[in-house]
């Protein structure tokens, strides 16, 4: 187990390196000129002498092999370099956005299984009938409709019409309400479909058969005989959803006014900020990897027939 | 000072819990991010209505063109237009007391000149040669030649404004500064990164001090979640040039009744620039043609909501030099189609037009995810096709469009003027900048050189009326040769409580005029 983590660890090192590769030449050999952004946002004419000083300013003068290999010497000692727009460093301000982020991340991931598991067991006890209907419809809904038009459908009704929540900022729980609810509605619907699916192949096998036949009180078979085993894709699924929720906060916090990473990364993204938009890839690399990782564990927790060794999952 | 500060920050947050009883003394607004360290001296992240409320020019621009005495209360002009002195308003002090002299004036004049290079798409800032204090409250600058704009300048958000010399750093600003300390009606007192910046009434303000006591600006990105924030009571101001809402919300508040709108005279002019040089828009009589048959007053009922106004001239009547009646091309598909047969363009079958076997074919160029520019070139689109123009919309990325406006690789494409102060001048001087969709587009004409000259020329003439004369020459040459098809004139929209009593504009764009605003008694 502990080689297992140290090798997965490791292995991080080598990704993060590719996909700052990657991520910087993608952002590179695109049209896009970040002099350009910077006059704009200066508001200031773009003669060829304000864009050459510009590029020379942000350092964009020099060949892209240098540039990287410049940016990766400060990165390995976490110097992320200064934003374009912000002129502030990238990192210190990536880390005091984040833990908003977490948070709203955190609570859409508890709304997600803690409303997702009963709905999925609800619907695979009735299976085709109203219940599992109902179900099918959010899900339906859930899977179709984008998180920002949810988002925004949610504002209209509770802060607009009712004034029952805050339409943005961070401050109480109230805050958190609608921003989670709109990022977690698809994940949670996605989960629910997918538990109904798993309880009901695993409530077709022999061994929830024959302790129904044992007289097994129903409510156990369902719990311990059927749930369990039903929640191992679950996990899996878990650990995607991790993903898109971290992701779904990018658009989510630009609308809820919520002060967290994915809005600076947004803006970043808007104003062509490459420091800050390579820096949050690959904060997010890291963070995936390191959720991928957490599910691994998880899976072989919950699962006693699968092992975790040095050389990967058996 | 950090005695100071600290006790500014106190003060800042007893007001700000008083300020919940009264709510007229306090006003809540939102700009996209947040103010900046606010250097005065510098550029973004520094936002300009911000660098405006807590520093002052020495002359101030006003609606009309003029300049007024601000923090100079007078000023001569000599040697042949080459030295200003002026004199400074007296018993004028920075916000943390220190005296506003000539010491502090030609301190932070050097502090810009130090950063040249930065400024020197300003030409004053390559113009001015020498900065000297001749006593306690005279300035004297003296120039390289007699650049007529100097005050227009002098009068801009950034750079030539004041901050306490205390504040430098390194003996300057180009590494930063302490605080921001100025003279405005305005300081800054809070700063939290990602969620707000919050000002207050400057009480040693040399002016007549503001009614407001404090303005919080709320980081708020999204336009529509500006505009929920509007309806839902947590900003009492939406105030902006770029959108800061979009059209069509625009109109929802005005008919909603609850709320007072307005919109600005023109800022600044949206045109196509036509390229003389490339295509078929080298003929006159299709740049003529195309200022004919579209229909703007259309385009800014649908797509704009009525929020821009329509632009015959590529500069507002009310830009200086600008007002010199010129005759409009006015919306005739008739006449634009009959100008067509007359130069030769034959129609075909399908209804397009070619001449010597050439198609009558433009590529119009835009930002392509711009969902306003996309649908006005669509429009555009539409109406030349009915007199027989095709046209291949070209929507790319807005810095690849940039590099068509740099290179002269379009037939149309959309440009902008860059408002007051810069328009004319400056605007025009660009036009002889081979980077500039102005040059490009006017390539192809005969007397481009002349233009050119006489752009040069009215630059360093210091005679008004002489000057009036040059400036009509080269804006009737460029309307007559049908240069441009300008669209709209941009205006910067306004939506307030009505609590707030009226909420002028600014006379710049940049500027938001805060102390202008008196909260009526409920």
């Amino acid at each position: 187990m502990a080689g297992f983590i140290v090798r997965r660890v490791l292995l991080l090192v080598p990704m993060l390196l590719v996909a700052s590769l990657i991520i910087f030449l993608l952002l590179r050999l695109g049209p896009s000129d970040p002099a350009m952004d910077y006059l704009r946002l200066s508001k200031l004419p773009p003669t060829p002498e304000a864009l050459e000083e510009a590029r020379l300013f942000l350092g964009l003068d020099r060949p892209i092999a240098v540039q990287y290999l410049d940016w990766l010497w400060r990165a390995l000692h976490l110097d992320f370099g200064v934003s374009y727009a912000t002129r502030r460093p990238v990192l210190p301000d990536l880390l005091l956005f984040l833990p908003a982020t977490l948070q709203l991340a955190g609570l859409a991931l508890m709304l997600t299984l803690g409303i997702s598991v009963p709905l999925g067991m609800w619907a695979a006890r009735h299976r085709d009938r109203l219940p599992d209907q109902i179900v099918r419809l959010v899900a339906f809904i859930g899977v179709s409709m984008p998180n920002f038009w949810l988002g925004f459908l949610m504002v209209l009704l509770f802060s607009i019409e009712l004034g029952w929540l805050p339409a943005m900022g961070r401050g109480s729980w109230m805050h958190m309400i609608m921003p989670a609810s709109a990022i977690a509605f698809m994940s949670l619907a996605i989960n629910a479909r997918l538990l109904r699916a798993s309880m009901l192949e695993v409530a077709g096998q022999r061994h929830v058969v024959y302790a129904r036949l044992r007289g097994v009180p129903e409510k156990t078979v369902e719990r311990s005989h059927v749930l369990r085993n039903a929640l191992l894709p679950i996990i899996t699924a878990t650990g995607m959803h991790v993903g898109e929720l971290i992701g779904g906060t990018l658009i989510i916090e630009s609308i809820f006014g919520w002060p967290g990473v994915g809005r600076y990364a947004v803006s970043a993204i808007f104003n062509r900020d490459y420091p800050v938009i390579q820096c949050f890839t690959l904060l997010m690399v890291g963070i995936f990897v390191l959720c991928n990782l957490l599910v691994d564990i998880a899976y072989a927790y919950a699962d006693p027939r699968i092992r975790l060794s040095a050389e990967g999952v058996e | 000072m950090r005695l100071f500060s600290t006790l500014a920050l106190a003060a800042g947050i007893l007001a700000g819990a008083l300020s919940l009883a009264s709510a007229q003394e306090r006003l809540n607004f939102s700009w996209p991010v947040n103010v900046g360290p606010l250097n005065p001296h510098l550029y973004t992240p520094n936002q300009m209505f911000a660098q405006g409320m807590v520093y002052e020019p020495l002359v101030r621009y006003r609606e009309d063109g003029t300049l007024a005495p601000w923090l100079a209360t007078s000023w001569e002009v000599s040697d042949g237009g080459r030295v200003y002195t002026f004199h400074l308003r007296r018993g004028v002090t920075f916000s943390n007391g220190e005296p506003f002299d000539a010491g502090a004036v030609v301190a932070n004049i050097e502090a810009v000149l130090a950063n040249r290079s930065r400024h020197a798409w300003l030409e004053l800032a390559n113009q001015i040669q020498r900065a000297e204090a001749i006593d306690g409250h005279t300035v004297r600058l003296t120039l390289k030649d007699p650049y007529y704009p100097v005050l227009e300048e002098l009068a801009l958000p950034r750079p030539f404004r004041f901050i306490a010399p205390s504040q430098f750093v390194k003996g300057g600003t180009v590494d930063g500064i302490k605080a921001p300390i100025g003279t405005g009606p305005w300081t800054l007192v809070e700063t939290r990164f990602g969620e707000r910046d919050l000002f207050e009434r400057n009480e040693r303000y040399w002016g007549e001090k503001p009614a407001l006591k404090q303005i919080e600006v709320k980081v708020i990105l999204d336009p529509n979640t500006r505009a929920v924030a509007m309806e839902t009571g947590e900003i009492d101001l939406i105030y902006g040039t770029d959108g800061p809402i979009s059209p069509d919300t625009f109109e929802r508040f005005k008919r909603m009744g609850a709320f007072s709108t307005g919109l600005s005279r023109p800022v600044e002019t949206r045109v196509f620039a036509l390229n003389t040089n490339r295509g078929a828009t080298r003929d006159l009589a299709v740049r003529r043609a195309i200022n004919h048959a579209v229909d703007k007053d259309t385009m800014i009922a649908t797509v704009l909501y009525g929020t821009q106004r329509r632009a015959d001239t590529l500069f507002a009547p009310s830009v200086p030099y600008a007002d010199i009646a010129l005759k409009p091309y006015a919306y005739d598909p008739a006449l634009a189609a009959r100008l067509l047969d007359e130069a030769g363009w034959i129609a075909g079958p399908d209804g397009k037009r070619a001449r010597d076997g050439e198609q009558l074919t433009v590529e119009l160029c835009f930002v392509g995810n711009d969902a306003v520019m996309k649908s006005m070139a669509e429009i555009v689109q539409g109406d030349l096709a009915r007199v027989g123009i095709d046209v291949s919309l070209v929507g790319e990325e807005e810095s690849s469009m940039l590099a068509r406006q740099r290179d002269g690789r379009f037939g149309m494409i959309f440009n902008r003027t860059w408002g007051a102060p810069y328009d004319p001048h400056a605007f025009l001087s660009s036009m002889r900048v081979p980077s500039h969709a102005d040059y490009q587009a006017q390539l192809g004409l005969p007397d481009k050189a002349e233009i050119d000259a006489l752009i040069s020329e009215v630059l360093v003439t210091t005679d008004v009326g002489a000057r009036k004369e040059i400036y009509r020459d080269i804006l009737t040459r460029l309307h007559e040769e049908a240069v441009y098809l300008p669209l709209t004139f941009t205006s910067t929209m306004r939506v307030s409580r009505p609590e707030l009593g009226p909420v002028p504009f600014g006379a710049l764009a940049s500027e938001i005029p805060f102390e202008n605003i008196h909260p009526e008694a409920r």
